[in-house]
């Protein structure tokens, strides 16, 4: 027996060549070896998609092949109608997400999972995205188009009209940067349910509760939420200082594996200029004075912004509002769950870990009710 | 890569520490609280054994009170489930039901933290949802719940429209207290790794439920019917079992990563069998001999033993469940113990975030998709 790793720190849980995040050297890493950095000015969601499925960047004939096997699996089953339509329209998005997806995917008997159910369940999620959107507001449901890429169909979806190319850019590019990471939380819990011999839904939907948690998806809710706090450029040296007075936890900042700048921040950092000018001053400021507490606090500690922090400046700019920004990731996420569980089906070994036993020492008897 | 090195499917990696349950694999124990499960299994109801998951201690009388009050009252589903559960094809496969609906059940307007309540009413919800699909696919008005009645006894009367004998609920009641917690299996790891992010509940409990459907965890206890229905009779139960190894057909219900010796649960549920399925014991233990016996030659150095799977399915067919609500009928038991997991992993949170290891192409360079091909 091991020593006990709280949070498995350190511990591999996987052998994969779908992403890896090499974190002393603040590289994100693709399938087929490609850095993000060099994919995503080249790349549509689709493309890297593609690559995380099938290990390499597809031609033209393969991508429109692609496409239009997505275009023609963005329509909701009745069971999944049945499901959407009977929540209350306040419901929080990733609960909806969550619901539907699983309504969507109920079948008579499992089937093995497979590339093509990958790719309805990843074509999906945006029409589920785009309805609880709609539904939230009090307005109808747009159909999807089969005539948009999935980036401005799901715009199309959630506003009802054609987007500016630059939202589909911006959105795209977030897209395109959040597909996979390594093995986080949510694509860990979907390579557990699958090592079950479980079917692709049942992993996707438990990835989805698990990327709903505040320390994992939920964090780029909570970092525009504190740059709604400091509000403006000029305030952020008083709002941040008195945060840290009172022991808050700066939203955005920090990550398991990351010992330096992460590359993704990076690229959104830059997109966040044009996207959100005037967001992107405060958090930029924000994040100046930041770093600059938490490395006199903890000078030991590698403090760096994270890939929320600068998501949700560029989500903000995308036209998208925070309460929606899990639900986003999920639309990007779902390609690397999903890429990562037929990986994982090539040497299905079910996931059940030790646990150390802290309690009382076995074999007290148990008194009847009475004596208690 | 800082990480020690990999271990295929986390085998002997402690991935948490717990005070809910214990399996002592070497010594063929489950210790639930400090409490052997020879001593619960008969006596207890699963009311009493889920306040002992989720607090440490039996309950007094007042406490069991009070929670069979709560769970009594909190066994209705919301509209919004109703409509869902309507809304799923009669011929789905009930974990996906039980899935689905559960995630309606939960749904929320913010995102709440576990509590021992939300545990409750999560636990409650279960059996109506089983039931209620049941009835639904038989084409029958469903039941509704009642609250004098104990989470046994209530799900029985909500399938069947009436009540069940006070031996059939005592039945249950054993095999729900034998089923409602065992370590890290993979579906409580699922459960406290969505936990570990603070997500809701719900969402722990839809990825637990997801898990457990796979054939190599809770899916089995059908597949043990399956293949008990192939063999037929006792007489043909060496034939078939041969011939089945000839043809390397894993034989189901035996095995288990933990045990080297006789799970505790199945020599209880064998012995269940015995007095209420006397039909399925006689095939049952024949099989059960027969393909130990087989499992040894062949693999002498291995410990063999027949696993909890095995005679849950005979329990579970005596009490008149259809082989399709086996899978779910475990995660009405197991559902105490999925929410004690995720109260204990909340109360002492650190994100579960593990490491890889690549295995794919070093570094280069992308092609623009026009020089592709």
């Amino acid at each position: 027996m091991t020593e006990f790793s709280p949070g498995l720190e350190g511990v591999v849980a996987a052998e994969t060549a779908i992403s890896e995040v090499d974190g002393a050297n603040g590289r994100l890493i693709y399938r087929g070896g490609y850095l993000i950095e060099d994919l995503f000015p080249v790349t549509s969601f689709e493309e890297v998609a593609y690559l995380l499925w099938h290990g390499e960047l597809p031609d033209k004939a393969k991508l429109d092949a692609l496409r239009q096997q997505m275009s023609a699996a963005r329509h909701l089953n009745s069971a999944a109608k049945g499901a959407l339509m009977a929540l209350d329209p306040a419901t929080e998005p990733m609960d909806t997400l969550r619901t539907v997806v699983s309504a969507q995917g109920a079948t008579k008997s499992a089937v093995k999972p497979n590339l093509e159910e990958a790719v309805s369940l990843t074509a999906i999620f945006p029409t589920i995205v785009g309805a609880a959107f709609r539904r939230r507001q009090g307005k109808e449901i747009v159909e999807p188009r089969d005539d948009l890429g999935h980036a401005a169909n799901l715009l199309w979806m959630m506003d009802g009209e054609e987007p500016s190319p630059d939202r589909v850019a911006w959105v795209g590019s977030y897209l395109v940067l959040l597909a996979d990471h390594g093995l986080n939380a949510s694509t860990f819990a979907a390579r557990v349910i699958a090592s079950t011999g479980s079917d692709l839904t049942s992993a996707v939907v438990g990835a989805i509760g698990a990327l709903k948690g505040a320390a994992h998806g939920g964090a780029t809710f909570a970092a525009r939420s504190m740059l709604d706090k400091v509000g403006s450029a000029d305030n952020a040296e008083k709002w941040l200082t008195e945060a840290h007075a009172r022991h808050e936890r700066f939203s955005g900042f920090g990550h398991r594996v990351y010992r330096t700048y992460d590359p993704r921040a990076k690229i959104l950092k830059e997109m966040a200029k044009t996207a959100a000018p005037e967001l992107h001053r405060t958090a930029s400021r924000t994040e100046e004075v930041a770093l600059r507490i938490l490395q006199e606090a903890h000078p030991e500690r590698p403090n760096s912004v994270n890939v929320d922090f600068w998501a949700s400046v560029v989500l903000t700019g995308a036209g998208i509002p925070k309460e929606m920004f899990t639900t986003l990731f999920a639309i990007s996420r779902v390609s690397g769950w999903t890429a990562h569980v037929l990986e994982a089906l090539s040497d299905l070994r079910i996931v059940r870990p030790a646990s150390r036993w802290i309690g009382p020492e076995p074999g007290k008897k148990p008194l009847v009710v009475a004596k208690r | 890569m800082t990480g020690s090195a990999y271990v295929p499917g986390l085998e002997g990696i402690v991935a948490a520490q717990t005070e809910i349950s214990m399996v002592d694999g070497a010594n063929g124990r489950l210790v639930y609280r400090g409490y052997v499960i020879a001593d619960l299994a008969e006596d207890m109801s699963f009311e009493e054994v889920a306040y002992l998951l989720w607090h440490g201690r039996l309950p007094t009388r007042a406490e069991l009170d009070s929670l069979s009050l709560e769970l009594g009252s909190n066994r209705a589903l919301t509209p919004a489930a109703t409509s869902t559960l309507n809304a799923l094809p009669t011929d789905t496969d009930p974990m996906d039901v039980l899935r689905s609906v559960v995630s309606v059940q939960g749904v929320e307007h913010r995102l709440e933290k576990p509590t021992v309540a939300l545990a409750m009413h999560a636990t409650a919800s279960f059996p109506t949802i089983l039931a209620s699909f049941r009835r639904r696919q038989l084409g029958l008005e469903p039941i509704k719940s009642r609250a004098d009645l104990s989470h046994a006894a209530n799900y029985l009367y909500m399938l069947n429209g009436k009540e069940s004998s006070p031996e059939l609920v005592r039945a249950l009641d054993t095999y729900l207290v034998l089923l409602a917690d065992h370590g890290m299996n993979a579906s409580t790891f699922t459960a406290r790794v969505i936990a570990s992010t603070d997500s809701d509940l719900a969402s722990c409990l839809v990825g637990a439920i997801g898990a457990l459907k796979g054939p190599a965890h809770g899916g089995a206890p059908s597949a043990v019917m399956d293949q008990l229905e192939m063999i037929g009779t006792a007489g043909n139960a060496e034939r078939w079992l041969r011939d089945a190894r000839a043809k390397k057909i894993r034989f189901m219900g035996f095995g288990h990563r933990i045990y080297r010796t006789y799970d505790p649960r199945a020599k209880i549920l064998k012995a269940m069998c015995l007095r209420l399925n006397p039909k399925f014991y006689e095939l049952a233990s024949k099989v059960e001999e027969t393909a130990l016996a087989i499992l040894h030659e062949e693999h002498p150095e291995r410990p063999q033993a027949t696993n909890v799977e095995f005679y849950s399915a005979g329990v579970l067919q005596a009490i008149g469940l259809p082989k399709e609500y086996f899978p779910p009928t475990f995660a009405v038991a197991r559902a105490a113990g999925w929410t004690a997991h995720v109260l204990e992993q909340s109360a002492h949170n650190r994100l579960i975030r593990p490491q890889s290891e690549y295995i794919g192409p070093e570094p280069r360079k992308p092609v623009p998709l026009g020089e592709r091909g």
